[in-house]
């Protein structure tokens, strides 16, 4: 069911992505929802891909819903910002950790925040989420049964089954 | 707002001299080093396996350094703090996405691919396409579109190590061009990627120590981020919006096809394969997310710094934005950091043009043969021949200097992104992929590539504001793997070995 979910996503957001590229080039130029468009399809395409790639057979995410939510709003509350708030640089701004507000939110929000939450995330469920020792000898096993089931290697390296 | 200046002209820069007593020594010890290592490796690659993948035997340190220099080239450290000195932080949305794409290529490809090679052996992307696939065509197409990507990058990366050759020992463009590039040949050619990989992670760290070490002058002398900020608000509020000077649609562009784009880079992918323990993929992103934020600091720092020392009246204007690495180290940084700048430039070149070279190799030893159900006998040899082959080839297109090896570069990056994405990032999560998507999405990838970046090039078509040719092509390649899939899902289970099945269900 998450597998499905996270596919059904990601096709929605490369639609959401694609129509943003096409309204830009309509003959009045770019609408101003067009960047919208990207602003929100973005965050879900990878938000869906990184899902799709951390789903086990037909389980789902666990724990990992958590940094992968989190990620999804910070790239959709980075680019949103900075698309929203009224542009307010000048000489008198003021400075968060040495830059102005919009452009401390994408730097910072979107540039490093996801850098503390997702390695860290995938480190720490590594062994139950991600790849265990078993897992790898499972996968050993089953090369070699289909390397005994093939008649002769293709090269040197690899016994590539070849039905096209 | 003004437009993203095209990527194209950000590829090609022209340096200074820098021919000094200082720069020479270390760029001389720079080579020394390069050699020395290539020697080590040459004693110890004995098969096609050492030679493509190096025996499957890379530590986790090792390969973590040298897969942060193989993906940054030169544009980090010259083109692109050039590109923030005239667009602003829009720039920044090229390199904003490494927050996001180690982990995500962790979690999409990395356990897979490795236990791919756990369960096969394989040694190529191809490989794993022709595998997921059972699909002998799948694996050839999309050798033919890494190989043509390859032409690209590798006569960009030729022309790239040529301009910087010349600039620290003054020997001339050509000279350059072949001084680089015989070098990287001669490692690549005796020890393939082992000699690569070590040689990158000598690479790699150089980067990342001139990287910070720039970055923390640059603080040092413009008084804080702050107070640089402060300078160029007072002068220029539009290059610190969150846009910069480019449209948000064009920002926004660059992040999704450097984001997305990511897996299907084959330079950082291939690498999967390598790791001597698929347990050690643990620590890898977080390790190579670090190195990477390091190795970009220059980017961020040089690019915003030098605009402030501009305007601030410190440094004179530049006269053009490529000049503002060179510019910030010949003239205020201590001479012996612009030496070891100049050698991280000419590293990042070569840990590029080795590694492609690599992949060239392979597919033309390894992939081809495989895609027509032929088999190279010995594969270590034609390797090495395939390596000298296109080395050659790279350096003389890369003499025909000019706005036709930009060219080729520009499409190099969206081309890998556009054929290998979902194919290759989606097919091996998905077991509702068909052989018909893949192929159909690999060859939408490659024509809509080729097709849009001839007719910008020939200037018989010009995008719309924020629209790139890589951007379209990619969208373009997912929407048709994903309809074709779906027309031909009967197929579907029918295409999956067992052995490969436990691999996408792991």
């Amino acid at each position: 069911m998450t597998r499905r979910i996270a596919l059904i996503a990601l096709f929605i957001a490369i639609v959401a992505i694609a129509a943003g590229y096409a309204a830009a080039f309509s003959r009045n130029g770019t609408p101003t929802w067009a960047p919208w468009l990207l602003a929100a399809g973005i965050p879900v395409a990878l938000g869906a891909i990184m899902i799709l790639g951390a789903v086990r057979g037909a389980g789902g995410i666990g724990r990992l819903k958590i940094p992968f939510a989190f990620v999804i709003l910070i790239l959709a509350i980075g680019f949103g910002a900075a698309l929203a708030l009224p542009a307010s640089e000048g000489p008198l701004s003021r400075l968060w950790l040495g830059l102005p507000a919009r452009a401390a939110v994408v730097i910072y929000g979107v540039g490093l925040l996801p850098i503390i939450v997702l390695p860290v995330a995938y480190a720490m469920t590594f062994e139950t989420l991600t790849l265990s020792a078993e897992d790898v000898e499972r996968v050993r096993m089953s090369g070699r049964k289909y390397a005994t089931s093939q008649p002769a290697p293709i090269s040197g390296n690899e016994t590539l089954s070849a039905n096209d | 707002m003004t437009e993203a200046r095209p990527i194209s002209a950000l590829l090609q820069v022209a340096l200074p001299n820098a021919a000094q007593p200082a720069v020479i020594t270390v760029g001389l010890l720079y080579f020394a080093v390069i050699i020395g290592i290539s020697i080590w490796a040459a004693r110890r690659t004995r098969t096609a396996n050492d030679f493509f993948v190096a025996g499957k035997g890379i530590g986790l340190i090792a390969l973590t350094v040298a897969s942060v220099s193989v993906s940054v080239s030169g544009f980090a450290f010259i083109g692109g703090p050039g590109f923030i000195y005239a667009a602003g932080l829009g720039a920044m949305y090229i390199v904003l996405p490494a927050a996001v794409t180690n982990v995500m290529g962790a979690w999409v490809l990395a356990k897979r691919m490795r236990l791919l090679a756990e369960a096969r052996g394989l040694i190529t992307i191809p490989d794993a396409i022709g595998a997921r696939y059972r699909s002998r065509g799948a694996q050839g197409l999309s050798a033919i579109a890494i190989l043509v990507g390859i032409v690209g990058y590798m006569a960009t990366n030729a022309l790239a190590m040529g301009v910087v050759i010349n600039s620290i020992f003054g020997v001339g463009l050509g000279w350059g061009i072949w001084i680089g590039m015989g070098v990287t040949l001669a490692y690549s050619v005796s020890g393939g990627i082992l000699a690569g990989i070590y040689n990158d992670v000598f690479q790699g760290t150089l980067m990342a120590a001139a990287s910070v070490l720039v970055f923390l002058f640059v603080l040092n002398f413009g008084g804080g981020l702050g107070e640089i900020s402060r300078t160029i608000l007072a002068h220029d509020p539009t290059f610190l919006a969150p846009w910069g000077r480019l449209t948000p649609l064009a920002a926004l562009s660059f992040f999704f096809v450097f984001s997305m784009g990511s897996l299907g880079q084959p330079q950082a992918v291939h690498k999967y394969y390598m790791l001597r323990d698929p347990l050690q993929l643990k620590w890898y992103p977080l390790l190579k997310t670090l190195g990477l934020v390091l190795v970009l600091l220059l980017y961020f720092g040089v690019g915003v710094g030098v605009k402030a020392f501009v305007l601030a009246g410190r440094l004179a204007p530049l006269t053009s934005p490529d000049q503002a690495t060179p510019t910030l180290l010949l003239n205020v940084t201590p001479i012996i950091l612009a030496a070891l700048v100049f050698s991280g430039v000419a590293a990042a070149t070569m840990s590029a043009a080795n590694s492609f070279i690599n992949i060239g190799a392979a597919i033309v030893t390894h992939d081809l043969p495989v895609a027509f159900g032929r088999r190279v006998t010995n594969e270590l040899r034609w390797g090495r021949v395939a390596t000298v082959l296109i080395a050659v080839a790279a350096a003389i297109t890369a003499q025909r200097s000019g706005t036709m090896v930009a060219f080729l570069g520009i499409f190099g990056w969206g081309l890998f992104a556009s054929t290998l994405v979902p194919a290759l990032a989606v097919g091996l999560n998905w077991q509702g992929a068909t052989r018909a998507g893949a192929m159909a999405s690999i060859a939408t990838g490659l024509l809509v590539t080729l097709a849009l970046e001839m007719a910008s090039y020939w200037k018989l078509f010009r995008f719309p504001a924020g629209v790139t040719a890589s951007a379209v092509a990619m969208v373009a390649s997912f929407l048709v793997f994903f309809i074709v899939s779906w027309l031909t899902r009967d197929s579907a289970a029918a295409t999956i070995d067992p052995d490969i099945q436990l691999v996408m269900d792991i």
